[in-house]
């Protein structure tokens, strides 16, 4: 007599009312016998030290704290989720429950199914948390905008994705060595998914650690004078959701005791999964950065999405109001105190701005992952003249202390202001009107020799003869009404040239 | 006969074979993966994802399949573990840092050594503290908190606590005394207690 292992294949019965509750019951036991809220502790600790902190020293906007909850979150939740998820995926095996469970009414696919989505259920509960405290936080603090939802969904599509990787790594090869292995590939395959990217139209932005171009970091300056445009988040969300259908439906394949009923699905399910990735990183590989610092996809692109968001800018009651996106309002008094003693010098005079107001910058893709930004339009605008300004955060660059960003401010926008008060040109401008905006620099304490932020060009000031520092000299000495009173009488001529350096006083 | 036998017998129930084989493959993946072209980001964080690999691989073999009916069998035990915990340790530094000979392994040897070294000894507090079949969440967490900290040293405010010792320079005598220390207390614990595991795990 001969013994032949023959699996016994399972066929589906009809969904019946009782087997939707009984379906229920086993998620719900799932969620009971499961390791994820385990884990859950070590996720929110690592959530608090990698994304909670350094979001909240980031200034209170939106983009750039969710962009850094996208990233963030994604790395923290990523090991564990993979791992817990390998675990639970490896426990009949583990267990040597294999036979046993093999003969009870349900499918072993469902089963599966059941203890991943208990599994991913969980991860996503925590996920939930961790975002519920960050926005409700920044929602707080923010002084305009809302929530921006779909960096969130990226990280949240992204946990079943590697949750359904590594449950397939656990049900596959189920040893105790594959949930450090699914752990810690997740971590290298995430973190590093992102050094082939070159420039805004590679294929690997699709990668769910890509909240914004990549290389220009989260700017402050993106998605407050536009609105934030969903595209790359499209696409990575299309991008994710295949992969999970992939990986389950890979998972179902590798079912031995499924017969034909199982296996044809699965495999439809499979295709189908393969076809939105693919389809979504096809579409990753048409994106270019737009003016506004953010990725746009043709096939996915909003048109209304390139409209200037409307806004009420918030104004100081200084001499000349300085006016910020109210996004930025708690930028304002350190704003209006960098620019305070600049503005007391040329306030009331004729041709003075009559309100300094922020801009919005604009984005240009360089060589490789370099990107420009520079602002829109010219400095000075209108008849009655509007001084237009780029903060420091928007272009970039290290975070500042409110020290540094206030002499960042005044040493950047300051020298400007006054050049085009004087209407200093860019070259061929007369001693006087060198001496007389040196001297009003010197009055008004800039310090000229401030690096320069990105992007913002500087009056040429030096070298400068002696003669005319003799004569800068003397004329920041004047009494400020004295100064005030001459630049009334004088300030015409100044600007035609007409006046030399012999004739100031 | 018995001097052999017994330690192997030990290494075989803790799958200390696989565990030399996983820390081999990272090893050839930290070689092949050193092949290839990687920014500043990649170069620092690429030899910690392998040393966080190695070092769960080695916490792993905390994990008893016997349970108590072994600990009461002789007073060989502690001696067996914590044998195998510095052999394989040992295997892991020495394998790693011949796979970055020749190649741009940032922060070099003493780095690896270091690395490897701490995360093994957070993976064996873990072991002592939840069983060494989930250990490996240790060494896994923790390689998120030292590409963080890494990360942080280019985005400020930089991280410069010792106890993060993947940010710290190789030379760096605080980071490398702390996780000195984690691996010794990690060590102690497992060597006397044991991984904290039921049997039908």
């Amino acid at each position: 007599m001969t013994a032949v292992r023959v699996p016994a294949v399972s066929r589906p019965a009809a969904a019946m009312p009782g087997q939707l509750r009984a379906a229920a019951r086993l998620l719900r036991l799932e969620l009971r016998r499961n390791a994820m809220p385990w884990m859950l502790p070590l996720v929110f600790a690592l959530f608090w030290f990698s994304v909670y902190r350094k979001a909240m020293a980031m200034p209170p906007l939106w983009h750039p704290r969710a962009a850094s909850l996208q990233i963030g979150a994604l790395l923290a939740f990523a090991s564990p989720a993979a791992g817990t998820a390998a675990w639970m995926g490896s426990r009949e095996a583990r267990r040597r429950t294999t036979d046993l469970v093999a003969i009870t009414a349900w499918p072993s696919w469902a089963r599966q199914l059941a203890t991943w989505a208990a599994t991913t259920c969980w991860a996503l509960a925590g996920y939930l948390a961790c975002v519920a405290v960050l926005y409700g936080v920044t929602a707080r603090q923010a002084a305009w905008g809302g929530p921006l939802w779909w960096p969130a969904a990226v990280a949240a599509a992204s946990i079943p994705a590697v949750s359904a990787a590594g449950f397939a790594a656990g049900a596959l090869v189920p040893s105790r060595f594959t949930p450090p292995a699914a752990a810690i590939a997740a971590f290298f395959v995430l973190a590093l998914s992102t050094q082939p990217i070159n420039g805004s139209q590679s294929y690997w932005n699709i990668s769910p650690v890509v909240a914004y171009p990549w290389d220009i970091g989260p700017d402050p300056g993106v998605a407050t004078f536009y609105p934030n445009l969903p595209d790359l988040s499209i696409a990575q969300v299309m991008f994710l959701a295949g992969l999970t259908v992939t990986v389950l439906g890979a998972v179902a394949l590798s079912d031995r005791r499924g017969g034909s009923w199982l296996r044809r699905p699965a495999a439809v399910i499979t295709a189908a999964g393969l076809l939105a990735a693919g389809t979504a990183v096809a579409l990753a590989g048409t994106g270019t950065l737009n003016a506004h610092g953010m990725i746009a996809i043709p096939a996915v692109h909003d048109a209304a999405s390139d409209r200037p968001a409307r806004y009420t800018p918030v104004c100081s009651h200084t001499e000349i109001p300085v006016c910020l996106n109210p996004a930025y309002a708690s930028y304002l008094p350190a704003v209006a105190l960098a620019l305070t003693p600049v503005l007391h010098e040329i306030a009331g005079l004729p041709g003075a701005p009559v309100r300094i107001s922020q801009a919005a910058a604009i984005y240009q893709q360089g060589p490789g992952n370099s990107v420009s930004i520079s602002m829109v339009g010219p400095s000075i605008s209108g008849g009655r003249p509007v001084y237009h300004v780029l903060l420091p955060d928007q272009l970039g660059g290290a975070a500042l202390t409110t020290s540094e960003f206030i002499a960042q401010v005044r040493s950047d926008a300051g020298p400007n202001i006054l050049a085009n008060f004087i209407a200093l040109p860019r070259s061929g401008a007369s001693q006087a009107q060198q001496a007389v905006l040196a001297g009003l620099l010197k009055a008004a304490a800039v310090a000229t020799s401030a690096p320069s932020a990105r992007g913002a060009p500087q009056p040429v000031l030096s070298p400068l003869p002696a003669a005319v520092q003799s004569a800068a000299q003397r004329f920041a000495a004047l009494p400020p009404s004295a100064r005030h009173a001459w630049l009334v009488r004088h300030i015409a001529a100044l600007r035609a040239g007409r006046i030399t350096l012999a004739q100031l006083p | 006969m018995t001097l052999t036998r017994l330690p192997w017998l030990h290494a075989a129930s803790r799958r200390a074979p696989v565990a030399v084989a996983a820390i081999a493959t990272c090893a050839i993946g930290l070689r092949l993966a050193l092949i290839g072209h990687w920014d500043t980001y990649g170069a620092l964080q690429l030899p910690l994802v392998f040393e966080a690999g190695a070092a769960a691989a080695i916490t792993i073999t905390t994990a008893s399949p016997l349970g108590e009916p072994e600990r009461v069998t002789g007073r060989w035990l502690p001696f067996l573990r914590l044998a195998t915990a510095l052999a394989l340790t040992s295997a892991a530094a020495l394998l790693l840092a011949v796979a970055g000979t020749g190649a741009h392994l940032v922060g070099g040897t003493l780095e690896v050594l270091r690395n490897v070294t701490g995360m093994t000894g957070i993976g064996l507090l873990c072991a002592a503290a939840v069983g060494g079949t989930l250990a490996w969440s240790g060494p896994a967490a923790y390689l998120v908190v030292g590409a963080y900290g890494q990360y942080t040293q280019w985005h400020g405010p930089a991280l410069t606590t010792p106890w993060i010792w993947p940010a710290r320079p190789p030379h760096d005598v605080g980071a490398a005394a702390c996780a000195a220390l984690v691996f010794s207390i990690g060590i102690v614990l497992t060597s006397v207690l044991g991984g904290r595991d039921r049997v039908a795990e």
